[in-house]
């Protein structure tokens, strides 16, 4: 039975470089397609029914690990990555095909005798890599739950700012929108405390009063008042910022 | 005591020696006033006031001349000094009062007065005080500038060392990229020798740059531009049709010197989250220029832009961050979106500011 392949990269010359070590050590291997993206790779997937198919980590628009998780029970996967630790951890511990670019011969055999192996003994590729896919993105740095706002949008003059959150110092009401407090000035933003609070990250940001939220990490030190309220001093910055009643115990000592 | 030669050396100097005599001249009007009108000498304001002076500017004078001369170095020789001050000065005081009096103020003292000796008691029991006050206000005043001198040094190292760590941690080569260009080369050595030497050619730039630029030495824009060509240069292979660019170097400011590292990152970021990441790819470009006394660089590229909720602000505040310790509140990082789409990074730094910092 003659086997059919497709390559996934963005980088045109390493594809060629893949297919040509394939055709070295693998001729009967057909290779149907080629595809530079994650979109392509999908579709190719679906129109060519390839057996195999190597794709790279990093592509635009979808990644090899997103494609891999919609065509897992379709074909046997092979991941190709120049540097993913977390990924490859993973893969060696649940025994998935990968390759480090750039690609080694001698690697190149042993994979394809894995894959021959498996082709031959059973027909259903295992749908279990859907999980790990799953397990793995789910641990990489910047994925897997941390959908908090991570720039915020001023608009200056002509141009629009882009501030990252963290530079904030505090946000604080002002009559529908807000105003974001940073060390170089103050800019007003169109959003908000209400819908702030719900998109800021709540580890770093805290809400301390009605019409403030405090970047935690630029909090230097929290008093009471005589009316029974907090008054919360900032790093490197003079003003005193209230915090009610209702957001006390936030301070409250561990 | 073991400082005490350090901050006799910081002593004596112009400034405080005229500051001294300053407080001796007053201090022996007061003197002069208090005698005069407590009745302790029947003598007028005047001659009072040229016995005191006479004897305040001789002590001061032969103090800090002894200073000068021997720079005592025990407390106990210090403590010496002093008290040959006080009485040497009296005496001398003794010869010029009367001196002053007779050729300036007419005013003949008779040799054998009554209050000769009363004079002399009082001499040196406010000569002594008032050396003992300005013994005791040098060495709290050169403690106190040692205190501030080791703070400033202490402040500066720390800063320098911030930076150092801040400079390393972008200079470090990001091993995606380091592995795929290898790759490439690969891969171009059967297909495309030519541009696979180039390739590597370049590489080679960018890492021995990258290395280098651990260390503080400064270097001219021209340089990181280099360093910034020969990146893009392998991300165009890399890429292919997905990436174009453009750099604008003025004349003007080729040469100027400029922190290593503190452009790639910026450009690295545009590549990697602008462009790479959009599937039709698209463009960068690079101005240089200056501005009045200010030299301005900005990085557009037309790539997806930061959506709200992308992750990519640690290079961004490591570069802010270097800019607030390389030149304070005079330069800034300022990041907007670029129309239609895509990010503008400006960079705005004084003109020779620099060296300062680095020599």
């Amino acid at each position: 039975m003659i086997y059919k392949a497709i390559i996934a990269d963005d980088e045109k010359e390493l594809r060629t470089y893949l297919k040509s070590i394939l055709s070295e050590i693998w001729p009967e291997l057909l290779i149907c397609g080629e595809a530079k993206n994650g979109k392509e790779a999908l579709e190719l997937v679906e129109s060519k029914r390839p057996q195999i198919a190597f794709l790279d980590i990093r592509m635009p628009g979808l990644s090899g690990m997103e494609v891999a998780k919609r065509i897992a029970g379709l074909c046997r996967i092979v991941f190709v990555t120049a540097f993913d630790q977390y990924a490859v951890e993973a893969f060696e511990k649940e025994a998935v095909d990968y390759l480090l670019k750039p690609v080694s011969k001698d690697r190149l055999i042993q994979t394809i005798q894995r894959l021959k192996n498996q082709l031959s003994s059973s027909t259903e590729p295992p749908a279990r890599l859907a999980e790990v896919v799953e397990q793995v993105l789910s641990k990489l740095p910047g994925r897997g739950g941390s959908d908090f706002l991570r720039w915020i949008k001023t608009q200056n003059k002509e141009s629009i700012r882009l501030i990252p959150v963290e530079e904030a110092d505090y946000f604080k009401a002002e009559d529908k929108y807000t105003l974001v407090i940073t060390k170089e000035g103050e800019s007003l933003i169109k959003k908000s405390i209400k819908e702030l609070v719900q998109e800021l990250d709540p580890g770093q940001f805290w809400q301390i009063h009605r019409g403030t939220i405090v970047n935690v990490s630029k909090i230097d030190k929290v008093s009471r008042s005589l009316t029974g309220r907090g008054i919360l001093k900032l790093k490197e910055r003079p003003e005193l910022l209230t915090v009610s009643r209702n957001y006390l115990h936030l301070f409250k000592q561990m | 005591m073991e400082q005490s030669e350090i901050y006799i050396k910081h002593y004596i100097n112009a400034r405080n020696v005229l500051i001294d005599l300053l407080y001796t001249i007053i201090i022996s009007t007061l003197i002069a006033a208090f005698l005069t009108f407590t009745g302790i000498t029947t003598k007028s304001f005047i001659i009072n006031l040229i016995v005191s002076q006479s004897f305040g500017i001789s002590i001061c004078s032969i103090i800090m001349f002894l200073l000068w001369i021997f720079k005592p170095e025990k407390s106990a020789s210090l403590a010496f000094i002093f008290t040959i001050g006080v009485g040497s000065g009296i005496l001398i005081g003794l010869q010029i009062g009367p001196f002053v009096l007779q050729q300036i103020f007419s005013i003949a003292l008779k040799p054998q007065d009554r209050g000769l000796l009363q004079t002399i008691i009082i001499a040196i029991a406010f000569g002594s005080a008032v050396s003992y006050f300005f013994y005791a206000r040098a060495r709290l005043r050169v403690s106190e500038e040692e205190i501030q001198q080791e703070r400033i040094k202490r402040l500066s190292s720390e800063k320098e060392a911030l930076e150092a760590n801040l400079r390393l941690l972008q200079a470090q080569i990001e091993p995606h990229f380091l592995f795929n260009t290898l790759s490439n080369i690969l891969s171009l050595i059967d297909t495309d020798p030519t541009n696979g030497k180039s390739m590597l050619m370049d590489l080679i730039h960018y890492l021995r740059t990258s290395l280098s630029r651990t260390f503080p030495d400064p270097i001219t824009l021209d340089q990181e531009i280099d360093m910034i060509k020969a990146y893009l240069n392998i991300q165009k292979i890399r890429m292919g049709e997905r990436l174009h660019f453009k750099i604008e170097l003025s004349d003007a400011v080729r040469k100027h010197p400029f922190p290593p590292m503190l452009l790639q990152p910026l450009v690295e970021n545009a590549v990697k989250h602008g462009l790479e990441p959009k599937m039709e790819g698209g463009a960068i470009m690079i101005k240089v220029g200056e501005e009045d006394e200010v030299i301005r660089i900005e990085i557009s590229d037309d790539g997806q832009g930061f959506s709200s909720f992308n992750k990519t602000g640690v290079g961004i505040g490591n570069v802010r961050e270097r800019i607030r310790l390389l030149y304070g509140e005079k330069g800034r990082l300022i990041l907007e979106e670029n129309k239609p789409n895509g990010v503008r990074a400006i960079i705005e730094v004084p003109k020779h500011d620099l060296q300062s910092y680095y020599c």
